[in-house]
């Protein structure tokens, strides 16, 4: 599902800032993986490749065989639309939007019909057990509503492959827990590929494997059995 | 606070240094704002002085002037001031500008002088290498001789001895070139088309007949000028004035007054306007420095110096940007002072001698004191919010700021009752307490709107919505709701385009309205088959037909009647009002229900016997006068004193006009001259025919203009349009302000929503997406600004036809709105606001979403 061989990420112009250092991994589909590692490890910068907001300064990233390198900023725009959900620690909702039209937005912003795409969020709210919430603006809601809300969000076209940056990093460990359930949910009913960066082990612990960077490498990789994965 | 300035100074420095785009397009606005303000005034007093130097280089060393308005001074008035003890010289004069029968048909001045006399009050310099005769000026004794300026001879190629043809009101006729004086004093007038001849050969072929334009005195040197003035005074009659040259200058300005003021009124737009961008770029600067703001609130910066950066901020704004408005409105003045002189000239007949705008200091520190305390006042509300930032609440992360409330119930609850207390006094307050004082009422139904400003805003924005999302998808959504999310970052924008509309569609609708006041007068009152006119200007101050001509005319077949108009300004009361004088059986044979205030029929009778005169309405209101009243005029020969038989609807003049039949003005005012000959023709006449058979018969013998009744009406509507020309050109620098107003705010939303941009990239949107949402907002911005300033435009039109109007011009003008102007106006508003966004919407698109996403 997701290939990277060789792929670095340098920043800067002078003193070069290697970010990602020869990486190379392969995520199978439905698979769920943890990327573990100190603040400037690379988990972030690994996540902007994979989705197509940065461009490796080498290597090869593949998507369903298709390395995204090659494309161009639109065709990897809507490769992002269509087959890779994104969730960010800050929830990055747009606070002028109701929770639909928060939700719908992705399908808007494809051409879809309001009707149409607000049909289809509010289901998607439904299973996010969002269902009374559909017309509050993200000031209205607690932070895990809004957490869902982002999720809800990130699944509305039903990506194979999910990029979650730190989701419970803004949330109480109760309320974090209960995302981490509904990513398991999801990930059960729709087979979908999720790659969570965290530096909470206990949110790792939801996956089925452990990568750990420092210094933008893979450090360590640890494969969770599934009796780990249940706690 | 003196050891905190230096630092607050240098935080204020690096923002910017970081703003540069925002800090110069914020200068820029000032700039344009206080140029327009010191344009018009260097422009206006340029104007003046040009039109003061034109009298006062004609008046040579005289020091006192005698004047019978423009009718002229019957020839006895000479014979008696010449016998008048105290005075040295008298000189009589006539000036005319009339036209050459040269090619390019230009004007030329033509004065006429005393051959014998003039030289004690003029000086001539002749070229002598060219002049073949000893004296000139005494060869003027020959009625065929003319002395010509330098600069004319140059342009024509003309040297003694060479033939100068002219259009007079006896027809064409050749001149001799006999001399050729430098561009010198009297040469310098009228941009050097000047001509000298005998005045009393100008008198005849200019159709004077026993009167002359002007005397110019000069006293004995034992004799102070005031005494001799005093003197003169009791030995003419009162319709004859005697002033110093200079003085006439202020007549002159007081004539033109209705263009000054409007002049002047306009010229505030593009500085309210300017107050806009300060109060925008200021308040977006105070939400940009939030967290700022908070952490040296934190560290113990007192209240009082957050609000002296800011303030501090926009003087140093103020002086940068005021002083550079003054070098360019001095630089726009040329061409301001350029139109006004042809408004000047077009609409109130006046020549003026074109000059270099005169840069005056105290018009310099005025308009930088102004453009200065615009920036303080734009920045005191920003500036006060700064200070009162809650240092916890600007602490946190900015996502966490609730939405803005800027309308409390309060400011909404005093903005309606602003509107609603303009609005009942521009209705019932009466109008005697002067205009100034009444265009406070619309200052404040002004000052009510932009307290209304944010919930407006927010109104029609939400109303948008439903509409852009149908038609933009959720790009069109997230526009509209960028405004509705931060109305303290758009009102302002808003606001500055709603004041700039607001002139547009008030101006528009008052041409409109006064348009059409004056075509249904013209349908009702002047309907006469043809027209022909002396000028293609509104009138011709000083060349005008004859009698004779109009006895051509009236022979010519098809004809069936004409009359003869003659308009003249006089004096009234310190004022100087229109008077129209035209053969009133004529125009009774082809006018009906005209009177008002009278049994018209009685009226008609009175007015044919010379028993009355009739007066314009707006001359009634000014002077509160009505039938039975008498009317007191002064005039060259006697005391004129009738009654008021009738008020008439009628848009001559914004002074006011006072009608009487033609025989009667030609005794009391001992002239016949023509100024406009109505032609009716017979039923079944063709126009067009007898237009080319007057055309045929004028061709080569006078300059005139022939219009039929529908171009005739065209060319006055033309001639309104005009008269508003500048306005609209200072509106339009108002618009350009506020779209700077759209770029800042764009700019400003573009780098507050970096983040929310971001997102929308990181979630699928494309980069033309995020082009067409920028877009979309400035469009959005553009609509509610044109629909709020189409209702502002609705209230303050109310004030232009209801006071304005009646203050200047006495008229009362029927209220009407030109809905069709918002087809014009929209698109217009769209253009400028896409342009403004394009930088904005460039800046959108290159985004780098990894690190936006990442911006705090």
């Amino acid at each position: 599902m997701i290939e990277l061989e060789n792929v670095s990420r340098d920043y800067g112009d002078g003193k070069v800032v290697h970010a990602l250092n020869n990486v190379s991994l392969r995520v199978a589909r439905g698979e769920r993986l943890a990327v573990m590692g100190p603040s400037g490890s690379g988990k972030s910068t690994l996540l902007n490749l994979i989705c197509g907001l940065d461009e490796p300064t080498a290597g090869v990233i593949k998507i369903d065989g298709v390395n995204i390198a090659l494309l161009d900023d639109d065709t990897r725009t809507r490769l992002r639309r269509e087959k890779i959900g994104m969730v960010f620690q800050t929830f990055n909702l747009l606070p002028t939007l109701t929770t639909v039209e928060n939700v719908s937005l992705p399908l808007r912003l494809q051409g879809i019909s309001r009707k149409e795409s607000e049909i289809r969020a509010n289901a998607m709210l439904e299973k996010v057990g969002l269902e009374g919430r559909a017309t509050h603006r993200p000031d209205q809601l607690s932070g895990g509503e809004r957490q869902r809300t982002a999720i809800a969000r990130a699944l509305i076209f039903v990506p194979p492959v999910l990029l979650a940056d730190e989701p419970t990093g803004n949330l109480d460990s109760a309320t974090g827990e209960d995302i981490l359930i509904l990513l398991d949910d999801l990930h059960f009913e729709f087979d979908t590929t999720i790659l969570l960066v965290t530096h909470n082990v206990e949110a790792a612990r939801h996956c089925d494997r452990i990568l750990r960077f420092r210094d933008g490498m893979v450090v360590q990789e640890e494969r969770l059995n599934l009796a780990q994965v249940m706690g | 606070m003196r050891t905190l300035f230096p630092i607050l100074a240098h935080i204020t420095w690096l923002q910017w240094r970081l703003h540069k785009l925002r800090t110069a397009l914020t200068l820029l606005g000032i700039a344009l704002g206080v140029a327009v303000f010191f344009a018009v005034r260097t422009a206006n007093l340029t104007l003046l002085s040009s039109l003061t130097m034109t009298v006062e280089k004609l008046a040579g060393k005289a020091t006192l002037q005698v004047i019978g308005g423009e009718g002229g001074l019957p020839e006895a008035v000479w014979e008696t001031l010449k016998d008048t003890p105290g005075v040295k010289v008298a000189q009589p004069i006539i000036e005319v500008i009339a036209n050459t029968a040269f090619e390019d048909e230009g004007n030329l001045m033509i004065v006429g002088v005393d051959m014998l006399g003039d030289r004690e009050l003029r000086e001539y310099q002749f070229d002598e290498g060219d002049s073949e005769v000893a004296d000139p000026l005494v060869s003027l004794a020959q009625p065929d001789s003319i002395l010509i300026s330098r600069t004319f001879a140059d342009k024509h190629n003309l040297k003694d001895g060479d033939k100068l043809p002219l259009f007079t009101s006896q027809g064409k006729k050749e001149f001799i070139v006999r001399g050729i004086f430098k561009t010198t004093g009297i040469g310098e007038v009228f941009g050097g088309q000047i001509a000298v001849m005998d005045v009393f050969n100008a008198q005849f072929i200019f159709n004077r007949g026993r009167n002359i334009d002007r005397i110019d005195l000069m006293n004995e040197p034992e004799v102070a000028v005031e005494d001799l003035k005093r003197r003169l005074h009791e030995r003419l009659l009162s319709g004859i004035e005697v002033e110093r040259p200079a003085a006439r200058g202020k007549g002159i300005e007081n004539a033109i007054s209705a263009m000054r003021i409007g002049m002047t009124l306009a010229s505030f737009i593009a500085l309210l306007v300017g107050v806009f961008i300060i109060f925008n770029t200021f308040s977006i600067s105070v939400n940009q420095r939030w967290k700022e703001i908070g952490i040296l609130r934190a560290l113990g910066v007192e209240r009082s110096s957050v609000e002296r950066m800011f303030l501090g901020e926009a003087v140093v704004m103020g002086v940068i940007g005021s002083a550079a408005g003054i070098g360019l409105g001095f630089f726009l003045a040329a061409g301001a002072e350029r139109m006004m002189s042809d408004v000047a000239a077009k609409v109130f007949g006046y020549m003026t001698t074109q000059r270099q705008p005169i840069f005056r200091w105290d018009y310099a520190v005025a308009s930088f004191t102004i453009g200065v305390f615009a920036s303080l006042l734009g920045a005191l509300m920003p500036s006060r919010a700064a200070s009162r930032l809650n240092p916890i609440l600007a602490l946190h992360n900015i996502e966490t700021r609730q939405r803005e409330n800027v309308l409390g119930r309060t400011r909404m609850v005093s903005g309606f009752a602003m509107v609603v207390a303009g609005m009942a006094l521009i209705r019932f307050a009466p109008l005697k307490v002067g205009l100034y004082f009444q265009f406070s009422y619309s200052l404040l139904v002004l000052l009510g709107l932009i307290l209304l400003l944010p919930k407006l805003s927010e109104w029609t924005a939400r109303l948008l919505r439903p509409l852009m999302d149908r038609a933009f998808g959720s790009e069109g959504v997230i526009a509209v709701d960028t405004m509705i999310q931060a109305p303290r970052r758009t009102s302002a924008t808003v606001g500055a385009l709603m004041i700039g509309l607001m002139f547009v569609f008030s101006t528009g609708a008052y041409v409109s309205s006064y348009q059409r006041a004056v075509s249904r007068w013209m349908d009702r009152k002047i309907n006469p088959d043809l027209f022909i006119a002396t000028s293609d200007m509104a009138r011709s101050r000083t060349y005008h037909f004859s009698e004779e001509l109009s006895r051509k005319i009236s022979a010519l077949p098809g004809v069936k009647r004409i009359e003869n108009v003659r308009f003249i300004f006089l004096p009234y009361e310190g004022d100087s009002v229109a008077l129209v004088t035209i053969e009133m059986d004529g125009w009774f044979a082809r006018v009906s229900d005209v009177i008002e205030g009278a049994d018209e029929a009685e009226a008609r009778e009175k007015m044919i016997r010379g028993e009355g005169v009739l007066i314009a309405r707006n001359f009634a209101n000014r002077y509160t006068l009505g039938v039975g009243d008498r009317l007191r005029l002064q005039t060259p020969t006697e005391a004129f004193d009738r009654p008021i038989v009738g008020v008439i609807e009628d848009y001559t003049s914004e002074k006011g006009a006072v009608f009487l039949d033609r025989e009667l003005y030609k005794k009391y005012w001992n002239d016949a001259a023509v100024d406009m000959i109505e032609v009716n023709l017979n039923h079944g006449a063709d126009v067009i025919t007898v237009k080319n058979e007057i055309q045929r018969i004028m061709k080569g013998e006078h300059r005139a203009f022939i219009y039929t009744n529908a171009e005739y009406k065209k060319w006055v509507m033309n001639l309104i349009d005009g008269f508003f020309v500048l306005n609209y050109m200072q509106v339009a620098v108002a618009i350009v302000i506020a779209a700077l107003g759209i770029v800042n705010t764009l700019l400003i939303s573009v780098s507050e929503r970096k983040r929310e941009l971001g997102v929308l990239r990181a979630i699928g949107g494309l980069r033309s997406q995020i082009r067409k949402m920028i877009l979309l907002e400035a469009a959005a911005i553009a609509i509610v600004g044109v629909l709020i300033g189409m209702l502002a435009g609705m209230l303050n039109t109310y004030f232009m036809v209801r006071t304005a109007a009646a203050m200047i011009g006495g008229f009362t003008i029927p209220y009407r709105f030109p809905f069709w102007l918002i087809g014009i106006v929209l698109p217009m508003t769209m253009l400028i606001a896409l342009a403004a966004a394009w930088l904005p919407a460039r800046r959108a698109v290159n985004l780098q979403v990894v690190e936006a996403i990442g911006y705090e």
